[in-house]
């Protein structure tokens, strides 16, 4: 009854104008930046961070979190009308979703991905709601051995995970963890790796690093593509008919659980979460044999898995302070920025901000359906700008973004020189995720790590000595060790272009 | 690259015409008379990020100042290295009352007082204008332990040096000098943890038992205590708190301690005397308004008004305190 009354005002502080403004500004954004190819989720959202910095912080977070969701429904319209994914967690809806385009039902496979992604978000919403309390009383439980600890397991699984090689991964993650040590020391105070310079003090500023490593050097690397000229479909055929909903209500079932499993564990991506759930309804689906030739459930389930994985993403992160994503690490930058700390805390020190910012998510979720599926022709005609403007638009963008951080030059130098070694780590197949995860997640490490040196006063065997810890620790060597006990990843993590 | 250059050029140039933080140019008339100029505003310069304490005191009393001295007052955050980048920028800016910052101790005193930090300012580049706030220290125990009064904890830690481990917000911090002049006073030593991110780490470190004692502002624990998470055993000032009165001074035990957080405002030093007078009187106006007092209560701080003179006197006692333990405040390691 307590979360529920929680929730209520939660929804009465959701429900002001500025903060529905803020929702809706969100979800328009990340509704473009997923439309938009070549600016994924993590640039995205590291891009309009700066926008944010001088709102309140339940305003700003409120529309953080809208960008990030919103951009797992934009990337569909693109999958689905031009064949070209707006982002990795949606590139398998092309299959079905395009070639349901080809036979003249664009519109039924938009809106059935829009409900899918509305039932998916909706239910991984719920269960962050359910899951706030009780995670959060255990959270106290979680001192600072704990908490190094479980960040060995979150940096262990995504090295383990990320792409194809583990010592291109273990390369970037230490890559994150040098750039993130440079500035005045949390500890003792004294200055490491500023070289003199003043401007380095506080550190390289984070959301010029990921603009720069995300998103300047995909635009770098961008090939000039084709500009296609697109036809909004008539709203008439939006409908789906009702044997096309009775086919996709199993598969956004499946999808839900898989993309809600998945959204709990560190390291996976919306992106697995799609594959994983396609692989779903090739298995169990009653119509398997059409998937491929535009079937509805190659566009029901992975998008209901896609907003299901992004909204449970955000259950570890509310409660433990743990990003399970590099997005939600980008997330979790702009919460420490605006001086809430995500984890248990978060409910103990500012409920109602917390608790506002999970209403905003149900009433963000059914923005986005209302958002999404009147205005599919508004979405299809941004891609009718001509490609060379477009970019320039973006890199004016990134350009003033790294600029309003602090207002300083000296930023937007930081974000080219890291456009160009994003560049570099793209030409040297060095996935990029890991060095955006220890980025953020380093200085907590460190803190972590020295807080239970300071209890232990110096003593090691603190991590060894408590249960939780001692479990945590075992587990992170296990994963790290993983490939030398030949266990097989899953075949969707290898292509999982967004590690 | 030289198109992205000039684009950032192009478009720093319009975000500072939008934002008219420009620099303050124009000459000065020696004795401020006409201070300030119509239309041109003051930057209110905030050494801690948006949404802290200091950021939030100085927001309340932003409007009150601009009706007083009837310009824009703008509150300019300029975080970072525990305040010293936005202390650097506030003394070196042009003392003509343009310019303004909120100063909270002890970062402002001990920044200078470490050579290793660099500081490029002492205490006197400042011109205290004002106190606003004092947030005493205070001394906690978990409800179920078996100290249940100060002098009982203080022997316990006497008996057995660093047995018991104590939570700050960060080395050199409020906290981290309280716990050195407990140490200097009464021989009770306790082993640090500093949790640099504040008082919110800290305090859920202490509510999961992953520290025995809780060293925290009283606006932190007022509500602990409501809720029975937290037993404070001192308070580290003159006077019992408003908000805590249950629990004794440090005085009352007999340890003459006294410690806490101090915040207030100045300017660089060199101000004209007229327009130090204006910018005084307008704070002093700011400070004692009842709806800014009745704010900063609820926020569970009290104020504690003191005049430009009385603060600066305030701060060269804080100094010297501070400086008698400042070897027991740093790192050796």
């Amino acid at each position: 009854m307590d979360t529920l009354n929680e929730l209520l005002n939660g929804f009465a502080a959701a429900l002001t104008w500025q903060n529905l403004i803020f929702a809706f500004l969100g979800c328009l954004l990340g509704t473009v930046i997923g439309v938009l190819p070549g600016i994924g989720p993590v640039a995205g959202v590291a891009l309009l961070i700066p926008l944010t910095l001088n709102m309140d912080p339940t305003g700003s977070i409120i529309m953080l979190c809208a960008i990030f969701y919103g951009t797992a429904y934009g990337g569909t319209i693109t999958s689905v009308l031009l064949n070209t994914p707006g982002e990795a967690a949606s590139a398998i809806t092309t299959i079905d979703g395009h070639a349901m385009t080809l036979m003249g039902k664009a519109g039924a496979a938009l809106t059935i991905a829009a409900i899918g992604s509305f039932v998916g978000g909706t239910i991984a919403t719920l269960g962050l709601v359910a899951a706030a309390k009780p995670l959060g009383e255990l959270g106290l439980l979680v001192g600072p051995p704990e908490f190094f600890a479980l960040m060995v397991v979150g940096i262990s699984l995504l090295v383990a995970l990320a792409g194809k090689s583990m010592v291109k991964a273990l390369i970037s993650g230490a890559l994150g963890l040098l750039i993130s040590m440079v500035g005045i020391d949390p500890v003792a105070g004294a200055p490491r790796f500023t070289f003199g310079m003043d401007r380095l003090l506080d550190g390289v500023s984070f959301v010029a690093v990921i603009v720069g490593v995300f998103g300047l050097s995909e635009i770098l690397s961008y090939r000039k593509g084709e500009s296609t000229v697109v036809h909004a479909p008539g709203f008439r055929s939006l409908l789906p008919t009702g044997k096309e909903w009775r086919r996709s209500a199993p598969s956004m079932a499946r999808g839900t659980g898989i993309g809600f499993g998945l959204g709990l564990i560190p390291g996976m991506t919306g992106s697995v979460a799609s594959l994983l759930s396609y692989g779903a309804e090739k298995k169990f689906s009653k119509h398997r044999n059409e998937l491929g030739k535009g079937a509805v459930e190659g566009v029901a389930g992975p998008e209901t898995a896609n907003n299901a994985h992004a909204n449970a993403a955000l259950i570890p992160l509310f409660t433990l302070g743990i990003p399970a994503s590099p997005t939600i690490a980008v997330l979790m930058g702009a919460f420490l920025q605006q001086g809430l700390t995500p984890g248990p805390t978060l409910f103990t020190e500012h409920s109602e901000i917390a608790w506002a910012i999970i209403a905003s998510l149900f009433i963000g979720n059914l923005l986005l359906v209302l958002l999404n599926v009147p205005l599919v022709g508004l979405w299809t005609s941004i891609l009718r700008v001509p490609a060379p403007i477009l970019t320039a638009l973006i890199l004016l963008f990134m350009v003033i973004g790294a600029y309003t951080i602090n207002f300083s030059v000296f930023d937007v130098f930081v974000m080219i020189g890291f456009g160009l070694l994003g560049l570099a780590l793209r030409h040297l197949e060095i996935p990029l995720a890991p060095m955006v995860l220890t980025l953020v997640l380093g200085p907590l490490m460190e803190r972590s790590l020295r807080e239970s040196l300071e209890i232990s006063q110096g003593d090691f065997s603190i991590f060894l000595n408590r249960p939780i810890s001692l479990v945590l620790i075992i587990l992170g060597v296990l994963i790290i060790c993983s490939p030398l006990l030949k266990l097989r990843k899953p075949k969707a993590l290898m292509d999982d272009p967004e590690a | 690259m030289s198109r992205t250059k000039i684009t950032a050029a192009i478009a720093a140039a319009a975000l500072l015409a939008l934002t008219g933080c420009g620099a303050n140019a124009g000459a000065t008339s020696a004795a401020g008379d006409d201070f300030p100029k119509k239309g041109k505003s003051i930057d209110l310069i905030v050494a801690f990020s948006s949404g802290g304490a200091v950021d939030t005191a100085a927001r309340l009393v932003q409007p009150v100042l601009e009706k007083e001295l009837g310009t824009n007052v703008e509150v300019i955050n300029k975080p970072g290295a525990g305040g010293q980048i936005g202390y650097t920028q506030l003394t070196s800016a042009k003392p003509d009352g343009y310019t303004i910052g909120a100063t909270g101790s002890p970062s402002v005193v001990v920044s200078p007082l470490d050579p290793s930090r660099g500081a490029k300012y002492t205490r006197d580049s400042f011109q205290p204008l004002g106190r606003q706030v004092i947030d005493p220290a205070v001394i906690a125990v978990q409800p179920d332990s078996p100290y249940k009064t100060l002098k009982e904890l203080l022997d316990a830690a006497k008996a057995n040096p660093k047995s018991l481990t104590a939570s700050t917000t960060g080395l050199q911090t409020g906290e981290h000098f309280a716990l050195a002049q407990i140490q200097e006073t009464t021989g009770a030593e306790f082993a640090p943890v500093h949790f640099s991110e504040g008082a919110s780490q800290a305090t859920t470190a202490f509510l999961g038992k992953h520290v025995d004692i809780l060293v925290a502002n009283v606006s932190d624990v007022t509500d602990l205590t409501k809720q029975n998470k937290a037993r404070v055993l001192g308070i580290m000032t003159a006077e019992r708190s408003p908000s805590l009165p249950d629990v004794p001074t440090f005085k009352e035990s007999g340890y003459d301690v006294e410690a806490g957080t101090a915040r207030g405002y100045s300017a660089p030093a060199g101000l004209p005397d007229a327009v130090a007078k204006k910018l005084e009187a307008a704070l002093q106006k700011a400070i004692e308004d009842p709806e800014v007092v009745k704010k900063m209560n609820d926020l569970g701080l009290q104020t504690s008004y003191l005049s430009g003179k009385d603060y600066q006197t305030f701060w060269a006692a804080q100094e010297a305190d501070f400086k008698k333990v400042l070897p027991l405040v740093q790192k050796k390691d």
